[in-house]
């Protein structure tokens, strides 16, 4: 045992110095306060989800849709906007750590995460649905009971299917080509995602292996603008900003210019902005 | 608003049940490719010490490439790639059963098999060559004489190593969470992102990680000490 104890002990040492750290983040003055004092909001978001953030081809800039409206943020309150970008399953705790200010990443609503961070009013709305493909023959939702779904590890849309379709197996993978390979492979019978990425992949593989989007949706997810809690006044003027844009309609104009006519998605904005209700 | 740190949120109900599921298959994985690795390692030595030139090219070109291919590139190449090279009848069963995990053990244990059998190899060098002549002249073929008194001298001195290459093996297969094994660093991501106790389910996996490394390692140390050669 004399191999075990000094690096055993060191590790726990550390570890529980560690922990010490963590348990007394002290808590902040008002964070629109803060935001207008340092003249600049800073902005999570993927990066690397068309069209909501990803890399403009040419101006090597992260645009999008998520982009726009976290500049809208930031006209708001008189600062510049700095994005950074970040990976999936790390948003929540780049919020409430304090390394970003605000989350614009495709988060869609769930409790769980309700109870981690606040959410904005929703500004936009997913539709969650299942591709298979064709020669499964699978047309329906209920034919995938007892089968293996594939989401993206740490998304809702993983959460949604272990909830609404129990007895599938769920099989999660890190990024969307490794779960589209792993459907195309028929390595898994049915991969659940947004229906945008849906449409995407469905096009690209269409030559050579035809792709179904299941028609009917699993779930609606609102998606809203991420928050740490108890942030009023910044959650005030956040939700104030969402609204103006919506009644002025300049939200139609954003919304259009990455999903709509002329787009690879071309649909219609057809949510309204409103609360989020769990 | 201070930082709570609760491990009851982690280690609790369908959460806790993954953890030991994880835990499990951590554990299995690391056993299968073990097997593997061994196997192969010692066929890999056997085969490298036959005077045959074009032998040994093959065994260090098999060790050069799983030494300077990143495993995690190795492991993909396994699940997504060689399959897709099969006839379609055994892509059908692999996928039928539980293929991530099969693919995973193939490709840890084919890595780790490069490792252990330079280990084992370094462990026949250190025995003098007049104990293999000494063996061949009683009568011992080649096989003979490696398998009753080469290579049991020389899988003992081998054994630190060896332990190392397993401890090393066990860490490995938190890699296999990228083709979807459902293994404990997999596990914890999952258990995070349902609970967002980021630091808990990390800290969970980090406890149990040290446990189990701190158990090979005991283990290790325990058949170091009673199988040691005698030396002078």
């Amino acid at each position: 045992m004399k191999l075990l104890s000094i690096p055993g002990v060191a590790a726990l040492a550390t570890l529980a110095a560690l922990l010490a750290g963590t348990a007394t983040t002290a808590a902040k003055a008002d964070q629109l306060a803060d935001i207008k004092a340092r003249g600049k909001l800073i902005c999570g978001t993927l990066g690397t989800a068309e069209p909501f953030s990803f890399q403009h081809p040419q101006t090597r800039q992260i645009v999008g849709y998520d982009v726009d409206i976290c500049q809208k943020v930031a006209d708001s309150l008189g600062v510049t906007l700095e994005l950074k970008p970040i990976a999936v399953e790390a948003r929540i705790p780049e919020l409430t750590q304090g390394r970003v200010d605000i989350l614009a990443a495709n988060l869609g609503y769930t409790p769980e995460r309700a109870q981690q961070i606040d959410f904005s009013y929703s500004y936009f709305v997913s539709q969650q649905k299942l591709m298979v493909t064709k020669e499964s023959g699978i047309t329906t939702l209920d034919k995938l009971a007892g089968k293996k779904v594939t989401a993206l590890k740490g998304s809702s849309s993983e959460q949604g299917v272990r909830r609404l379709i129990p007895t599938a197996e769920t099989v999660t993978f890190q990024d969307t080509s490794s779960a589209y390979l792993a459907l195309i492979q028929d390595k898994v019978d049915a991969f659940c995602a947004s229906e945008l990425i849906l449409v995407k992949l469905r096009q690209q593989s269409q030559a050579k292996t035809p792709m179904v989007v299941i028609e009917k949706s699993l779930f609606v997810e609102p998606w809203g603008l991420g928050l740490r809690r108890g942030e009023t006044a910044f959650k005030d003027q956040v939700n104030g900003v969402l609204t103006k844009l919506a009644s002025s309609g300049e939200i139609d104009t954003v919304f259009s210019k990455w999903l709509g006519a002329g787009t690879a998605f071309d649909i219609k904005r057809d949510f309204p902005v409103e609360e989020i209700k769990g | 608003m201070g930082y709570v740190f609760d491990l009851r949120g982690v280690l609790s109900g369908q959460y806790l049940d993954w953890f030991v599921i994880g835990v499990a298959t951590t554990l299995a994985l690391t056993c299968v490719a073990w097997c593997l690795a061994m196997a192969m390692g010692i066929i890999l030595t056997l085969i490298r010490m036959i005077p045959l030139p074009p032998l040994g090219w093959f065994v260090a070109l098999y060790v050069e490439y799983h030494r300077n291919v990143p495993l995690l590139v190795q492991i993909l190449i396994w699940y997504f790639g060689v399959p897709s090279l099969l006839p379609r009848p055994a892509r059908q069963w692999i996928n039928a059963h539980h293929g991530e995990f099969l693919l995973a053990a193939i490709a840890l244990g084919l890595a780790s098999a490069a490792y252990i059998a330079e280990d084992i190899r370094s462990g026949i060098r250190s025995i003098p060559k007049a104990q293999y002549e000494a063996a061949r002249s009683i009568g011992f073929g080649y096989l003979g004489a490696m398998g009753y008194v080469v290579l049991p001298q020389a899988m003992r001195i081998a054994i630190p190593p060896l332990i190392n290459q397993t401890l090393l093996l066990f860490k490995n297969t938190s890699l296999a969470m990228a083709i979807g094994v459902g293994e404990l660093t997999y596990r914890t991501r999952e258990v995070e992102s349902y609970t967002f106790k980021t630091f808990e389910a990390f800290a969970v996996a980090t406890v149990i990680y040290l446990l189990i490394s701190f158990g090979i390692m005991a283990l290790g140390s325990y058949s170091d000490r009673r199988l040691k050669l005698e030396t002078r």
